[in-house]
């Protein structure tokens, strides 16, 4: 039974693959095909071959792996700190009616405020350093993963928590072994949101102001009119997306779905 | 087969331009055209909202509207064929060039490249080897800013790993200097340097175009429209060419015309918009107006190619033609 059940494990995973390498070529196919069939120059619609080989000569370059490095880096700690802020409002938010009260209306304003107006101020308070590309990428991420984190600690059902208060249980011990785990999934979704927005700020920074990372690629391209060096730089961001979201899915398999 | 229909459209060409330097008509229908400015709405645009306000662009059968979005766009619109005309700085010309844009300058109106560095004097900037060692602030590493300023370094013998560029994201400036977030910046002659004059400051100003000749920004079209509809292209440039040479003879009434195109030029703003526009008549004037010389584009190519963001110079004589401002600014002048 054991046998057969890992058996269908791997055929699963092989029916899975499959059919995203086929949509992966066909997408690739049609693009090719949409290019060729409009005889598009280059500056409006390169080519999948042309991007390939534009980013064949960056990495020939060595400066793609630096790139995708500095925006990786700025994702990576967007990402924490939006991650980190928004865990620790969503606990008092959600349990303290007077704070919700007090902190939502700046808190939706927040939100829409357009970033890409607030990042150059950020880089003029902060300085055109990577804290400040931190800071846009948090600002985005950060709203995703408390609205998620909110709605989590409150779905706990009444019942639980009245056999915790029954069995006097800390306010510690009512988190960590009953609200935590009860608001997980709804943070995961929240936080796969977080991930994907994370990346768009961080470009954003750098499109702001930055000498490196995937932005500046981008940015570059756009200055030199290399729509090749654009749709490139749009790739390498949609691969720290997809990276991201895939970890976060892996975690949230082994934590939550086990 | 090409020379069956070369003759007749020679023809067709010679009768359209005779018509409209004899002033006849314009087509009943209007042609709409949407116009890049790669700017905000500012009075440095006066000779447009002159010639507009003048109907000389109605009276060449324009129906002009003003499109102020970023520069490179207008560019890629243009060199696409979706628009015919857009207003760009000449560094945009050989970078579009370079990737298959068939895009030509046929008015080079600014004479003078507008870009300067400038500094608070108390930091003892005056000469571009005073940069040595320094941090200077470019609203970006594009455009005709930077463009500006490495070709101040290569005229002056600077390296470039011998000043700190920096970044500041945007158009702040002036901020980045009075705040002492760098030594000196980069910017528009007639536009930052005064700012921080009338807050009071004392400024050294580093002008590019006394170091350097380069391009500066004139109207850009494409290779079709020139071929296909030169007729066209001449009415723009004349409306154009008007409405410049009115700026430049009453500068006072340009400035109270563009007020109707420009939020803030009156009130508390109004005698530091003048002054932006007193300070951007010089770049304007030439024994004749948006003629290009070949010598600056051989200059800005060689200050890409050292930037790296050419790799080899391309056909310079594509570029640019003077052959629409040569025929009409003698007209234009004489006030036809």
């Amino acid at each position: 039974m054991l046998g057969k059940a890992a058996g269908w494990g791997i055929m699963g995973r092989s029916a899975i693959w499959l059919p995203r390498a086929g949509t992966v070529f066909l997408f690739v196919f049609l693009w090719s095909l949409l290019v060729r069939i409009g005889d598009y120059p280059p500056f409006i619609l390169p080519g999948p071959e042309r991007v390939a080989a534009r980013l064949w000569a960056l990495a020939a370059e060595g400066a793609l792996w630096r790139h995708w490095w500095a925006t990786a880096v700025e994702v990576g700690l967007g990402l924490g700190l939006g991650v980190t802020v928004g865990l620790a409002l969503a606990y008092p938010l959600a349990h303290w009616r007077l704070f919700e009260q007090m902190m939502t209306p700046y808190l939706v304003a927040s939100q829409a405020v357009p970033i890409i107006a607030v990042a150059p101020l950020l880089i003029i308070w902060f300085g055109p350093g990577l804290l400040a590309r931190v800071l846009v990428s948090a600002l985005v991420a950060f709203f995703p993963i408390l609205v998620s984190a909110i709605a989590g600690f409150r779905q706990v059902p009444l019942e639980w928590r009245e056999l915790f208060r029954s069995l006097q249980a800390t306010r510690w011990q009512t988190f960590w072994k009953l609200e935590w785990p009860a608001a997980l999934p709804v943070i995961f979704g929240g936080l796969k949101i977080s991930a994907t927005l994370s990346v768009i700020g961080a470009f954003v920074g750098e499109l702001i102001s930055a000498d490196r990372g995937i932005g500046f690629l981008i940015k570059q391209g756009q200055g030199l009119y290399d729509t090749p060096l654009v749709f490139g730089g749009i790739l390498l961001l949609a691969s720290q997306a997809l990276l991201l979201y895939g970890a976060i899915s892996a975690l949230e398999h082994r934590w939550v779905r086990r | 087969m090409r020379h069956r229909f070369l003759v007749p459209s020679l023809l067709l060409v010679a009768l359209t331009a005779c018509q409209a330097l004899a002033g006849l008509p314009a087509p009943a229908t209007p042609t709409p055209i949407r116009l890049p400015m790669g700017y905000i709405a500012n009075v440095q645009f006066a000779p447009f909202y002159v010639a507009l306000e003048k109907g000389y662009f109605a009276q060449e059968g324009i129906e002009l509207s003003f499109d102020y979005s970023f520069e490179t766009n207008g560019v890629q619109l243009v060199g696409a064929g979706q628009l015919p005309f857009a207003l760009v700085s000449g560094e945009q010309v050989p970078l579009a060039r370079a990737q298959g844009l068939p895009v030509v300058m046929i008015a080079q109106w600014y004479q003078r490249y507008p870009i300067a560095v400038f500094a608070l004097a108390e930091k003892g900037i005056r000469t571009p080897p005073d940069l040595r060692g320094r941090k200077v602030g470019l609203p970006g590493f594009f455009g005709a800013s930077y463009v500006g300023f490495k070709a101040l370094l290569y005229a002056s013998g600077l390296r470039d790993e011998e000043v700190e560029a920096v970044d500041l994201g945007g158009f702040t400036q002036v901020a980045a200097v009075k705040e002492g977030k760098v030594d000196a910046a980069v910017g528009y002659i007639n536009n930052e340097p005064l700012v921080l004059r009338r807050a009071g400051f004392a400024v050294n100003v580093i002008d590019v175009a006394d170091h350097t000749a380069l391009v500066g920004n004139g109207i850009l079209t494409n290779e079709r429209t020139i071929r296909d509809d030169p007729d066209l292209v001449r009415r723009f440039l004349r409306a154009f060419l008007r409405g410049l040479r009115d700026t430049l003879r009453d500068p006072r009434e340009a400035f109270e015309i563009s007020k109707k195109y420009v939020e803030g030029l009156s009130g508390e703003n109004e005698a530091a918009q003048w002054e932006v526009l007193q300070a951007t008549l010089p770049l304007w004037q030439a024994e004749m107006p948006g003629r290009s010389d070949l010598r600056a584009w051989q200059e800005m190519v060689n200050v890409l190619v050292r930037m790296g963001q050419l790799k080899e110079p391309g056909d310079i004589g594509a570029m640019f033609t003077n052959a629409f401002v040569e025929e009409l600014w003698p007209l234009v002048e004489q006030g036809r």
